[in-house]
């Protein structure tokens, strides 16, 4: 008796979950069509009660930030925020796709929003777990510009040249950004190309180094050296293509110079000197190294990276950003997206209409000296102005010069492999010539 | 009264190298938490300098967010919470554990059976198998059975390393105990509960506190597991630190987080130090 009465409960509740997975996916074609208004989800987004966000929780002041504004805010939307820390964006990945490999549906899984960008995105989209074009349907869709005709919609449409399709919503907006300790270096030796770069170098040998690969900060770095080597001159512009687009032997003759230029100046950057140049793990350990005077220069994103790390100590006094490499900063935006096994889908949109708002873009700013991902020519003036009082400001640069030398981001299918030949060639010391490096990566990655 | 009379007799019993010994050990005990200490009352320390340039205090009012310790002991270092999902975690294990191992010690230390090696053989193989490859395969598991994400889960992963340990002590105790003294109260007419309450506990006692010691010490400490199984939504201070320090620098906050970290097996050693004799720790270890 007591065992069939156990059957039956697990029977029933196993009947209302997939009667709780088709309503959501029910609800989740309705709002993409557009039958569903804003008042339903956000009835809806009640109803299901908490949002469980990923996102990457190195960065004390980003934590503060959440807990301090997104949570209350949301709270008053009758959504409890879960903000989930995580050491890195592939954890979160991985866990959406074993539970879509178990066959764990919308309405079902564990994770309802991440913040990504990149390749973590495109590994998302070629395995099809992302909910849908939810994006430019929110309320606060109006603050980003979504018009291809617009050239400057590229960031909102394309994530390293991966098309969005709306799965995911800005978040924030970031610019490669370098910062000189100006007591150690003076402001006539300060590089802005890389062959300014090698000279310093060869005249101060360690002094420099950068993030390793495949750390994205340091992809972007690989990518910015690569671009300023294009032997045509066009920078980053054949990088826009995809793979399959661009062949993988071209791909090799537009590299070349560039890891050629990485491998020469490997005996020069810090701890090259006794054969082994060292390349820290991610943007912490670089932010030791440049706080420590081991190295007098320091890449990353962070358009407010100096001025934060001024304020909370973790840049030495003289820090300051300046432009390098000329004209190939790159440019890119970071996003949240919603996979397609999210728990809470209708919470999770209610939580992005939030992010893309401009009152959470204005605090994120101030607090966490995030550059917003809104575009501020779709805003109001006074929104626009609100944004600009709340930024923690550029220390020696302006914003016209770091505009001057934008450049876009590689597409996300050359990441991969330009990674790969950097470890391969850079890393490993490889004999074999780049063609064939190339050529072997882009085998591997089919 | 009784400890200060000891120290002297101490002092006057050993020779000066083994004072310089005993010096050395501490030092090389105490030695790391000294640049921790300063660390976490740092703003900006920076090499070459000996001490921090600027204090955590000189900044204090100027910051903007909670720095150092303000951020340690604010709610958003996440700290209070984790070492309330740490000691938790840690009391549930303890207690699963002593149920599952103190029949299973007493069976080991006193009865033969066919297959016995090769089943406390058996027993040891979770501290032989890499916890990543146990981690990664009941993951999926876990995922399937909806177990992955709870503290449930986490509680059974953390029973994988801790039996061994356990089990092993116990025995030990067991086998040091012998029948002697239960079969005497049997003979004088005690019941099996009374022989069980009034002989066997209380002489197993300093074993069992030395086994749920060392029990709870690992289960607090368990980083990987804990990790595959909370999925990041639980955490505990392991997790907490590994996320804080996984850069590979050790910031003002940090630090304080390293240190409270160390708190709880703290408090731990000097509540239990009073019921732990030596020989408990002596033949848990030995056998």
């Amino acid at each position: 008796m007591r065992k069939t009465m156990l059957s039956l409960s697990v029977i029933g509740s196993l009947m209302t979950g997939v009667a709780f997975a088709q309503d959501a996916d029910a609800f989740r074609d309705g709002f993409i069509a557009g039958d569903i208004s804003w008042e339903e989800v956000q009835a809806r987004a009640m109803e299901e009660g908490e949002v469980n966000l990923y996102y990457w929780g190195g960065s004390d002041q980003i934590n503060i930030w959440m807990d301090r504004f997104a949570v209350p805010a949301l709270a008053e939307e009758g959504v409890t925020l879960n903000p989930v820390r995580i050491t890195g964006t592939k954890d979160a990945v991985d866990l959406v796709l074993a539970e879509l490999g178990s066959g764990r549906g919308l309405g079902e899984g564990s994770v309802d929003a991440i913040w990504v960008n990149g390749e973590n995105f495109a590994t998302l989209m070629r395995q099809g777990a992302v909910m849908g074009a939810f994006a430019d349907k929110l309320p606060n869709s109006v603050n980003f510009e979504w018009n291809p005709e617009d050239p400057r919609s590229l960031l909102n449409l394309r994530d390293f040249g991966v098309e969005t399709n709306a799965s995911e919503i800005p978040w924030s907006g970031q610019q490669y950004v370098c910062a000189v300790n100006t007591d150690r270096v003076a402001s006539d030796d300060v590089p802005s190309t890389f062959a300014e770069m090698r000279a310093y170098l060869e005249a101060n040998p360690g002094k420099f180094t950068y993030v390793k690969p495949p750390h994205f900060i340091g992809n972007t770095f690989v990518q910015a050296a690569v671009y300023a080597h294009n032997p045509d001159g066009t920078g980053a512009e054949p990088f826009q293509s995809s793979l399959d687009e661009l062949g993988a032997e071209e791909l090799a003759r537009l590299i070349a110079p560039g890891m050629e230029y990485l491998r020469e100046i490997e005996p020069l950057l810090l701890g090259g000197d006794s054969g082994n140049a060292r390349y820290p793990e991610d943007p912490n350990a670089l932010n030791g190294l440049f706080l420590n005077g081991e190295i007098d220069f320091s890449c990353q994103f962070g358009l407010y990276g100096v001025a934060t790390g001024l304020r909370d100590g973790t840049y030495p006094e003289g820090a300051e950003q300046f432009i390098f490499p000329e004209g190939n900063m790159i440019k890119n935006k970071n996003y949240l997206v919603i996979p397609a096994n999210a728990p809470n889908p209708a919470a999770a949109m209610v939580m992005a209409n939030y992010m893309a708002s401009v009152d959470s873009q204005a605090t994120k700013l101030e607090i966490a000296g995030m550059p917003p991902g809104v575009d501020p020519w779709r805003l109001s003036d006074e929104d626009a102005a609100r944004l600009d009082a709340a930024s923690p400001g550029l220390v020696g640069v302006t914003q016209a010069e770091l505009d001057a030398n934008t450049a876009p981001d590689t597409n996300a299918t050359l990441v991969d492999v330009i990674e790969a030949t950097w470890l391969e060639y850079i890393e490993r010391d490889s004999e074999e010539s780049i063609s064939s490096i190339v050529a072997t990566a882009v085998a591997n990655l089919n | 009264m009784a400890r200060k009379s000891a120290s002297i007799a101490l002092n006057e019993r050993l020779s000066p190298y083994q004072k310089l010994y005993l010096l050395l050990i501490a030092g090389f005990i105490l030695g790391p938490f000294i640049p921790l200490i300063i660390q976490s009352f740092a703003f900006r320390w920076a090499w070459p300098d000996l001490l921090p340039g600027t204090w955590w205090l000189e900044q204090r009012e100027r910051a903007v967010l909670p720095l150092a310790w303000d951020y340690v002991i604010s709610p958003y270092s996440q700290v209070w919470e984790a070492t309330l999902n740490t000691v938790f975690i840690g009391c549930v294990v303890t207690v699963i554990c002593l149920f599952i191992c103190l029949p299973a010690a007493r069976v080991l230390a006193r009865e033969s059976f066919k297959g016995k090696p090769a089943f406390e053989f058996f027993l040891s193989m979770p501290l032989i198998v890499p916890e990543a490859a146990i981690g990664i395969a009941l993951l999926m598991i876990f995922i399937n059975i909806g177990l992955a994400g709870t503290y449930t889960g986490i509680i059974i992963v953390h029973l994988i390393p801790t039996i061994p340990y356990m089990i092993r002590m116990l025995t030990a105790v067991y086998q040091g105990l012998g029948r002697d003294f239960e079969e005497q109260a049997m003979i004088l007419g005690a019941s099996r509960w009374q022989i069980l309450r009034m002989v066997t506990m209380p002489m197993l006692l300093p074993g069992i506190v030395a086994g749920a010691l060392f029990t709870f010490l690992v289960s607090t400490n368990i980083f990987l597991l804990t990790f595959f199984m909370g999925q990041g939504k639980i955490v505990t201070l392991p997790t907490l630190l590994f996320s804080k320090i996984s850069g590979g620098t050790l910031d003002a906050s940090a630090a304080g987080i390293t240190l409270v970290v160390t708190v709880p097996g703290i408090i731990l050693l000097l509540i239990t130090e009073r019921f732990i004799k030596e020989e408990a720790f002596g033949k848990g270890f030995g056998n």
